[in-house]
């Protein structure tokens, strides 16, 4: 399948070259922002648990 | 796949086919048996390896994956940061019951309609993960049903409504109990009617609960309404024996069991279905066994098990069984007194040959009280009639008839709306129904309810019905939840496994709130009211604890055989000889997923197939295949199905064995809440009839092509295996001739070692003259083994998880075939091809016999899949379960790994099990007991098909199976050494003239 779809030379190279290059920028951008500060540390508690309780006056069978 | 039917079948046909398409053998089924496996599912040519879809952007895999890795590298050195990190703490305060890593069980019991479940839940840290059925009940033992297996992932269903709610914002109890308080005490002072619509009443506490409400508000009007259940049903027994009768077969005790359209073995009776495999589990010929006639319009489940079945629209089943009843008594049955059968025409029908119609009256004479005929819920009410009257005539024990409380038809519902409609009640509260959905005449519905001042809807999840009201007080599902059934063996209690998750308090507190408000003297908390009505009417000096511990306190069944009324069959039997019975017939049935709809927002039972259509999220109309060629309709066709202004457009399957001129649709899809729900399927309420006597069996419906077709996630057609010799079945002559005579044993000559297992072997035996078809086993190991959900778009493109599946083999005719239904699973082959290929050694065999997966080593090659011959193993083509939160991962079991995209995954014969049996019997200084370990599916198989031990245990159940004479392995000419034994169905025709009667 590789061999059916493979684009010519030229197009390959610079999808290689290119892209990486264009999504490291934009990565970089977006971790280097000069003027904006970095996000807060979300708290450890940001995502509420949902409690899990014992049943009350409940009788196991076993465990 | 689009499949033209023939003129004329093949010349030679395969005797076992899945599919239409294998049937008549298309260029298209050849082509995928060819293939293996579905365009989409593996990488083709013009397919995307990744997603499954045309490749459109002109970027081959190879170029994707270096632009992938380049661009990697690059955003790994500015990504280097620390995120997401989660905190593994100990438990500060643990409570008492709980000790990390070690399950704790508790009896509790599930009710569906009339049905009643007793289960065992088990329970990791604190979170219920898993049901199975109560291995004290004396009816059950310990086997329950798909759908309440499935109904531990409604617990943490992330649609649940988790605090009152009105007019929309969220409020405390205090405001929303005020509300409903004032109003009820508004309208005892006022005398205006309260109506109060419930499910089914099968809990004496709750009924006493009514009836202590019902004396302090006494307008409280009470219906108690199950849409699924068919009222048909009701109209006969009320006109039969003068009260309402909750049937229950007895089929230990049958030896010849006559279906009109009864569904018995659709997974929901574990108590009928346990009976079923102990008549179907033969050692040798001499066994004895019963016999299935089947006569029905719908192919059902119960239809693929007859010995004898006979499709025939629903519209003409009650004149054919007062005609039965007529013959019987030509044989010298006596016919009960008043029983005149005037209008009905003796001798066989049209539609069945002679010979057979003389074999079912011999069988069914001969039987005697070992014979039962059974009804299906959704059949016309003369058929239900003519049912009790056979049972009347043959004194049939094998049939219980229990008193039961009665349920509204449509028609009291009816009532209630017009009641609304003109102002009538000051209140309205909605427990636990949904009948803005279920109703049939919505519209009227929608006008009507608005017009009662103040309504109270008490639920789960949202639904349409909550839409219309103005009062939301969220209720506990039934594992937060108290509560008590009666069942014909044993008083049956149903205890919280958990505390609340949410702010939400069971249906009967709420009552209880109201109860005391009124002024009544009532004890704080409903758990206390059932606890004193206990002890002062069923316990009789034993222990409370005990019962609950046992989940139920055994009691001696209550005979109770009300009288058959012998001139209640006249007008029954005038009405089905004036049946109408031209045009296409319309069979409205509760969804093997759905049922009623309650069930539509669990991903699980939506995925689990069909086990007739093999369909999967949705419910498309089932054609006969004669209707399908008179109409020119291919599998997946658009069709309009219209009736009494109520046009539905839904996609159409052809459907082997169904009787012409007969239709069939599922109810309970078309829900427009939930989040899983939404949009799946079509609502087929609005097509059922208001007339309680056949309001699902609907005549004169038009069905045309709407042009246009809709791809059906259906399981039917995949993991083909080409027609190889995979399902034995035997006519019981074939079986008594020769025994072995299916065998035909290759001589394999390998070129690798003998494996040996110093401890155990562990192996599994399949039963396939037991095995039913019902699916459990699919849904106990989904539970189990947290298999993910893949959704529609995923099955139809064969990625479907599951780790067992149940093919289901037609053989003969199209028209009226017979069904082999064979469970499909890991076979943990000795020489597994699927280890030799994995480069990176991710499947490997265990010294126990096991062909075990290590996750973390799979780099997802798929050489295993592809190199499989029982197509059994399953890939993880996209991330299922990485994004899901809680509560959702709370269902998860904590013994099996969750894996991530990219990963093989198979049945591990469920070796955590495994290794929790060996933990405990080297704790308790002792070899493992022979059933001590049992797999999810084997404990989920109502009808013990499936046994799973240890082959190295010569005194074994399993050891002792594998060498029984109808054993045979699968594909076992490729040498690969299968660890599961299947043992050859069985059908028991009715032989007529030297051949099988058909």
């Amino acid at each position: 399948m590789a061999d059916a779809n493979r684009q010519p030379l030229l197009d390959r190279a610079a999808a290689l070259v290119a892209g990486p290059f264009l999504l490291g920028q934009r990565a970089l951008s977006l971790a280097f922002l000069p003027d904006k500060p970095s996000p807060p540390e979300p708290s450890p508690d940001a995502t509420p648990r949902i409690p899990i309780t014992p049943p009350e006056h409940a009788i196991k069978r076993r465990g | 796949m689009k499949t033209q039917l023939p003129e004329h079948g093949p010349v030679e046909a395969p005797r076992f086919w899945r599919t239409l398409e294998e049937r008549v053998e298309t260029l298209e089924a050849r082509q995928a048996a060819h293939d293996e496996f579905l365009p989409g599912a593996i990488p083709g040519p013009g397919y995307d390896d990744v997603h499954g879809l045309p490749v459109q952007s002109g970027v081959s895999r190879r170029d994707f994956f270096g632009l992938v890795g380049a661009a990697a590298a690059v955003a790994a050195t500015v990504a280097c940061d620390r995120k997401g990190q989660g905190t593994v703490v100990p438990y500060t305060k643990r409570p008492v019951e709980v000790v990390p890593g070690v399950a704790n069980y508790y009896a509790s019991a599930f009710q569906e309609g009339r049905r009643i479940y007793p289960v065992l839940v088990k329970t990791r840290e604190g979170r219920p993960i898993h049901l199975s059925g109560n291995d004290e009940h004396p009816g059950v033992k310990g086997k329950t049903s798909p759908r309440a297996m499935a109904d531990v992932l409604r617990l943490y269903d992330p649609d649940r409504l988790r605090a009152p709610k009105a007019e929309g914002r969220t409020i405390g109890w205090v405001e929303a109990e005020s509300r409903l308080h004032a109003a009820l005490k508004d309208a005892k002072a006022t005398g205006k009617p309260v109506l109060l619509i419930s499910g089914a009443l099968v809990s004496p506490t709750r009924k006493a609960l009514l009836a202590d409400l019902k004396a302090a508000l006494p307008t409280l009007e009470h219906l108690a309404y199950e849409p699924a259940l068919g009222d048909a049903g009701e109209e006969a027994a009320k006109a039969s024996f003068g009260e309402a009768v909750d049937l229950q077969p007895r089929l230990a005790k049958a030896k010849v069991i006559l279906s009109l359209g009864a569904d018995f073995l659709n997974g929901e009776d574990p108590e009928a279905l346990g009976a079923w495999g102990a008549k179907r589990r033969l050692k040798d010929a001499h066994d004895p066994i019963n016999r299935l006639w089947v006569l029905e319009g719908p192919l059902t489940l119960t239809g693929t098990n007859a010995d004898v079945r006979i499709p025939i629209a629903p519209s003409r089943l009650g004149a054919m069984a007062f005609a039965l009843a007529k013959g019987l008594a030509a044989k010298g049955v006596v016919l009960p007194a008043g029983a005149d059968l005037a209008g009905i025409s003796a001798g066989a029908p049209a539609e069945i040959p002679a010979k057979t119609w003389s074999a079912l009256l011999n069988d069914l004479r001969q039987a005697g009280r070992q014979a039962v005929v059974l009804c299906g819920a959704q059949m016309p009410v003369e058929v239900h009639q003519a049912a009790h009257l056979l049972n009347a005539m043959l004194n049939s024990e094998a049939v219980a008839m229990l008193p039961a409380e009665p349920l509204a038809t449509v028609k009291d519902l009816a009532a209630a709306v017009q009641g609304m409609a003109a102002g009538r009640y000051a209140a309205a509260i909605f427990w636990d129904v949904n009948p803005a959905f279920t109703f049939p005449m919505a519209a009227a519905w929608k006008t009507a309810l608005p017009k009662v001042p103040l309504r109270a809807w008490i639920g789960l999840m949202e639904d349409e019905t909550s839409a219309q009201c103005q009062l939301l007080l969220p209720e506990s599902h039934w594992l937060e939840s108290w509560g008590d059934f009666s069942t014909p063996s044993a008083a049956v209690l149903q205890q919280p496994t958990l505390g609340t998750l949410y702010d939400t308090r069971q249906g009967e507190d709420i009552l209880l709130g109201a109860l005391k408000a009124l002024g009544a003297a009532a004890p704080g908390s409903y758990h206390a009211f059932l606890q004193a009505r206990w002890q002062k009417e069923v316990l009789t000096g034993a222990s409370f604890e005990q019962a609950l511990h046992d989940g139920l306190l055994k009691v001696e069944p209550k005979s109770v055989a009300p009288v058959f009324r012998g001139a209640s069959a006249a007008a029954a039997a005038k009405r089905a000889a004036e049946s109408n019975t031209e045009g296409l017939e319309l069979v409205l049935f509760p969804g093997f997923a759905t049922h009623d709809g309650r069930h539509a927002n669990n991903s699980w039972l939506q995925e689990t197939p069909d086990p007739i259509t093999k369909m999967t999220w949705d419910n498309p109309v089932s054609v006969s295949v004669q209707d399908a060629k008179a109409l020119g309709l291919q599998e997946g066709d658009l069709v309009t199905l219209s009736l009494d202004n109520v046009t539905l457009r839904l996609p159409a399957v052809i459907q082997p064995g169904q009787a012409q001129g007969v239709l069939a649709l599922a109810l309970g899809y078309g829900r427009s809440t939930g989040g899983v729900a939404k949009g799946v399927g079509a609502n087929a309420y609005p097509l059922m009839g208001v007339d309680p006597a056949a309001a699902n069996v609907r005549r004169g419906v038009r069905l045309a092509k709407a042009g246009g077709t809709k791809e059906l996630a259906r399981t039917q057609s995949h993991h083909r295996m080409e027609g190889r010799d995979i399902v034995r079945s035997l006519t019981m002559a074939e079986y008594a001739h020769d025994p072995q005579g299916h065998r035909h044993t290759p001589e394999i000559v390998s070129l690798y070692e003998e494996q040996r297992f110093p401890d155990h072997k562990w192996g599994m035996v399949i039963d396939l003259a037991a095995c039913v078809g019902c699916s459990a086993c699919m849904v106990a190991c989904q539970s189990e083994n947290n298999v993910p959900v893949v959704g529609p778009e995923q099955v139809a493109r064969g990625r479907e998880m599951h780790w067992i599946r149940i093919d289901r083999y037609y053989e003969g005719e199209l028209e009226n075939p017979r069904v082999v239904h064979q469970p499909m699973l890991c076979q943990h082959c000795d020489s597994a091809p699927c280890e030799n290929v994995c480069p990176v050694n991710a499947t490997t065999h265990s010294s126990e016999g096991l062909n075990q997966m290590t996750y973390n080593r799979c780099v997802g090659t798929r050489y295993c899949g592809n190199n499989c011959p029982y197509k059994v193993r399953r890939f993880n083509f996209l991330e299922y379960t990485a994004y899901k939160t809680e509560p959702e991962t709370l269902a998860y079991n904590p013994e099996v790994t969750v894996r991530p995209r990219g990963v093989m995954e198979k049945c591990s014969f469920c070796v955590q099990r495994i290794n929790d049996g060996k933990v405990r019997a080297k704790g308790e200084g002792r070899a493992i007991l022979d059933g001590e370990v049992t797999t999810a599916c084997m404990a989920g198989c109502p009808s013990d098909a499936i046994v799973f031990g240890d082959l190295k245990d010569p005194k074994s159940k399993v050891a002792q199976l594998v060498n029984a004479s109808r054993a045979y392995r699968v594909l076992e000419e490729l040498g690969v050494k299968p660890a599961i034994t299947y043992l050859a169905d069985l059908k028991n025709p009715a032989v007529v003239g030297g051949s099988h009667a058909v």
